[in-house]
């Protein structure tokens, strides 16, 4: 076996998937110049030694492929696939891209322009808007609350240099996975990784170290003001777990009892019974070291401050009383017999395995998946609830207008500590 | 045993067993089958109370995917009632007989089925995909909620606010769902596909429990569904199944379908919109061809060269060449009726609308004026060829191409016709087609300003 290389061979359709992926993303960021992974990535996707902008372009078109970029803060990479009978070609390309990068000053101010002209206009979407400030809120000053794509200040000071260098630390033979699912043979995959491998440099992967993210004490609000909306984006949430954490399957549970499901606590309460929401979840994400476990609802303007209420409620329910045995036999039901569908194309195979990888993850983690929810108890699943969540120390986030509701919002949360406001179209918001 | 295997002497005496005990409204009737993709087939059936039923075998995981397809969506609809189509959609995950508001969801989630819906102009779906031995299940559940749905005020009271809600968070707070919403009731003056299928916001505020009822009678019977059954499925005991419980449906007299055409287009028709954003929008609508019209799969390739991806026109001359967008989308409708090829442009900051149209203009004029190059042809052909390929990988994708076709053209194994049609077509297809449709007078343009109230940016966080 290839170390690094992934291959879920499955000729049912002629099409491949192709993931090639480095060991570390965004976290390499330089200070104050967030977004420079990205910006490395989407550089080495269209500039080629050899071939223009457009040829490259041209090429995968030409050959029924896509390949994009995808940057968070621990893994970067380039995602894509082919109809079967180009992959010759199509491997030969991403050799090249990833083996000849080509360092134009011209292309990289022409890509920067464009980084800014996405950047102002995503803010047109308060549900990105939201996911940004509650990045940034939560984590404050650890690593995390570094946003993968930037902002309009760090974009502006990144430099082809802070590129160049960026290649060097994260493009290294040792750095690099490579995953290939559908019809593709291992041969033909251990081919391109060989290939990719001889053309980077051999050093060890660059990989930062950090600690655990702590949360700031207290229940903190902070609202991003957009004019006109008749609606209000809301993001409550506080620390989760660490895949390896010994609480991280009995919180899965309990997340999914409380808003993983359409008939979850949270849905029931804020959809079913009250119509508040179109869509009421939480959400327990996993990385390198611990993610954040949040609440997301969008109840029109005059709803949010009974929203948020209800919400932080049910939360200290949560805390308080714990889930039920009938909850967790219907949780664990669901968990077991969903669990086919992340693995019911080779796509889905590859990437749960690209997963425990970049995670760094234990040999057969997925596969005993089960077995661990299985076993997880009533009495683990309430201690962990008590041991990782708070409903005290908290952020919330709304986007919305602040004439309309701010000081609704703030007389109705209980306990709240502090209160800060930022315009929508801050630069760095 | 697979029905596939055997040819008709041994379908046929399935079908006279499960025959000779189903009820009037359940007798089996095979209908063919047609090839799906070089492995699969579609086996066909009918129902004698008009139910089609196609189910076909794929193994490849022990899945299998479930979906019911009615013909009825907000081309159905009147003035005054818009969004009813959509917010029974809603209403569908509620009550039935002997079961209580929520069980149905419980079921499914017990299974670990992943189920939704979706409602547009001409059809409303609703889909699961779960384990495969819990088939039986799903089919008692399916025929359940086709004719024993309950209806009571407080869950139609409380979807409406949940629909309200959906209608804000897709429309009044997102600049492009304005501005779409605007393009359509704009392009269309008399026919149906004038209003959005989510529905005025004051329509939904007024549909009442009856109507919700009435509609239900209308629209929710077996001669105005298809099932299609995709995966690892034994096709005798679905089949056997199917008979018993949908079997006990009686066809509902279907309301005439009275469609206003729409006129003729004689003139570019424009709307301007100020909305809190940074950027200036530049939305086109352009009259094109039905999704069973012989030119669907010629502009759908149109399109492709337009919009498609970094090396089509348009994308290569805003965003790269004059640096003048951030962003370029193209689509075009797959409706039963004439509908609109759209293009949306998101402008950079300090660029105009006009600056836009006045570059879309020359690229249009010059792809009306000139044949495509058979490089672009290619690529274009390519494209399309791995988007239908990704669509068909898990057993949803199938059942979901396969059940739109059957419900829009009669035809489920279309999405291979159209890539047997594109291959033959040629430049010259193109140029026609691009006459026929790009002209200014068939346009509808809608313009998204800057709000003048919005503050500006600031220079940096206080």
């Amino acid at each position: 076996m290839t170390q690094d290389l992934i291959v879920t061979a499955d000729p049912a359709l002629p099409l491949l998937h192709l993931s090639v992926v480095t060991k570390s993303g965004a976290l390499l960021d330089p200070p104050g110049k967030e977004g420079a992974t990205r910006l490395l990535f989407r550089l080495m996707r269209r500039s080629v030694l050899g071939m223009t902008p457009e040829e490259v372009d041209e090429a995968f078109d030409g050959m029924g492929a896509t390949l994009g970029v995808d940057v968070q803060r621990s893994v970067a990479g380039f995602h894509g696939g082919c109809i079967a009978r180009q992959k010759t070609a199509f491997f030969s390309l991403v050799r090249q891209l990833v083996a000849q990068p080509d360092f134009s000053s011209d292309e990289f101010s022409r890509l920067k322009d464009e980084a800014l002209a996405d950047w102002h206009e995503s803010i047109d979407s308060d549900s990105t808007l939201v996911r940004r400030a509650f990045t940034r809120h939560l984590f404050v000053d650890h690593p995390y609350g570094r946003l993968a794509g930037g902002d309009a200040e760090s974009l502006q000071k990144i430099t082809l240099d802070d590129l160049k260098s960026l290649h060097q630390s994260l493009f290294r033979s040792s750095s690099l996975i490579v995953s290939l699912a559908g019809d593709v043979s291992e041969r033909e995959a251990v081919g391109l990784k060989t290939d990719l491998d001889s053309a980077l440099n051999d050093a060890l992967p660059n990989m930062p170290e950090i600690s655990d993210p702590q949360l700031l004490p207290g229940r903190r609000l902070i609202f991003v003001d957009k004019p006109e909306r008749t609606q209000t984006q809301i993001a409550i949430g506080g620390m989760g777990t660490h895949p390896l954490d010994e609480d991280h399957t009995a919180l899965y549970i309990a997340h999914t009892i409380f808003g993983g499901t359409f008939t979850s606590r949270l849905s029931r309460e804020v959809r079913g019974k009250r119509g508040w929401s179109y869509g009421a979840s939480s959400s327990l994400p996993i990385d390198r070291k611990r993610q954040a476990f949040s609440l997301w609802t969008f109840p029109k303007s005059e709803d949010a401050a009974a929203c948020i209420r209800l919400e932080l409620e049910l939360l200290e329910k949560l805390i308080e009383k714990g889930v039920t045995k009938s909850e967790i036999s219907a949780a664990k039901r669901y968990l077991s017999n969903s669990h086919v569908f992340s693995v019911d194309t080779a796509a889905k195979r590859a990437s749960l395995a690209l997963d425990a990888q970049i995670y760094h993850l234990p040999e057969g983690y997925f596969d005993e998946y089960l077995q661990r929810i299985s076993a997880c108890t009533l009495e683990e699943v309430n201690a962990a609830i008590k041991r990782r969540l708070s409903a005290e120390d908290l952020l919330i986030c709304v986007v919305g207008t602040k004439e309309s509701i701010l000081q609704d919002l703030t007389d109705s949360i209980p306990r709240l500590k502090t209160s800060t406001v930022y315009p929508f179209n801050a630069p760095a918001g | 045993m697979s029905l596939a295997q055997d040819m008709r002497p041994a379908t046929q005496h399935l079908l006279d067993k499960i025959n000779a005990t189903a009820g009037e409204h359940g007798k089996v009737s095979y209908q063919g089958s047609v090839p799906f993709g070089a492995r699969l087939k579609i086996e066909r059936f009918r129902l004698s109370n008009g139910l089609h039923i196609l189910l076909v075998k794929d193994p490849t995981a022990p899945v299998i995917a479930y979906h019911t397809w009615f013909r009825v969506g907000s081309r159905c609809e009147a003035p005054g009632k818009t969004g009813i189509s959509h917010l029974f959609e809603h209403l569908m995950f509620n009550e039935i007989e002997g079961l209580k508001t929520g069980e149905f969801d419980k079921k499914m989630e017990a299974i670990g089925a992943d189920n939704n819906a979706s409602t547009w102009l001409d059809f409303t779906q609703y889909q699961e995909a779960f384990p495969k031995k819990h088939l039986p299940l799903v089919i008692d559940l399916e025929a359940r909620r086709m004719h024993q749905l309950v209806l009571r005020e407080p869950q139609v009271l409380s979807e409406k606010d949940v629909v309200m809600n959906e209608r804000r968070f897709r429309v009044e707070d997102d600049i492009e769902g304005t501005a779409e919403e605007q393009l359509w009731k704009t392009a269309f003056e008399r026919h149906p596909y004038h209003w959005p299928t989510l529905g005025w916001m004051k329509d939904i505020e007024g549909l009442t429990t009856d109507d919700c009822r009435e509609f239900y009678q209308r629209y929710y019977a077996p001669n105005n569904a298809s099932l299609v059954i995709v995966g690892d499925l034994n096709e005798q005991k679905a089949l056997r199944l199917i008979s018993e419980t949908y079997g006990k449906l009686a066809p509902s007299v279907l309301p005439l379908e009275e469609i206003e055409p729409e006129e003729p287009q004689m003139e570019e028709r424009h709307v301007e919109l100020n909305l809190p954003t940074e950027t200036e929008k530049l939305f086109l609508g352009f009259k094109s061809p039905a999704v069973g019209d012989a030119n669907h799969v010629v502009a759908s390739l149109l399109i492709e060269v337009l919009c498609g991806g970094p090396a089509s026109r348009l994308r290569r001359r805003l965003v790269r060449h004059d640096q003048i967008a951030s962003d370029v989308g193209g689509f075009i409708g797959p409706h039963r009726d004439p509908s609109l090829m759209e293009i949306s442009v998101a402008a950079r900051r300090g660029v105009r609308a006009e600056t836009l149209r006045a570059a879309i203009d020359e690229e249009l004029t010059r792809i009306q004026q000139e044949a495509i190059t058979e490089a672009e042809l290619n690529r274009a052909k390519a494209r399309m060829e791995l988007g239908l390929l990704g669509g068909l990988e898990s057993a949803d994708g199938k059942a979901s191409t396969i059940g739109f076709y059957q419900t829009l053209l009669g035809r489920p194994a279309a999405a291979f016709e159209r890539m047997e049609e594109l291959e033959r077509l040629t430049p010259s297809d193109l140029l026609r087609v691009a006459r026929s449709i790009l002209h200014p007078r068939g346009c509808t343009s809608v313009v998204v300003r800057k709000n003048t109230e919005t503050p500006p940016a600031s220079e940096s966080l206080s």
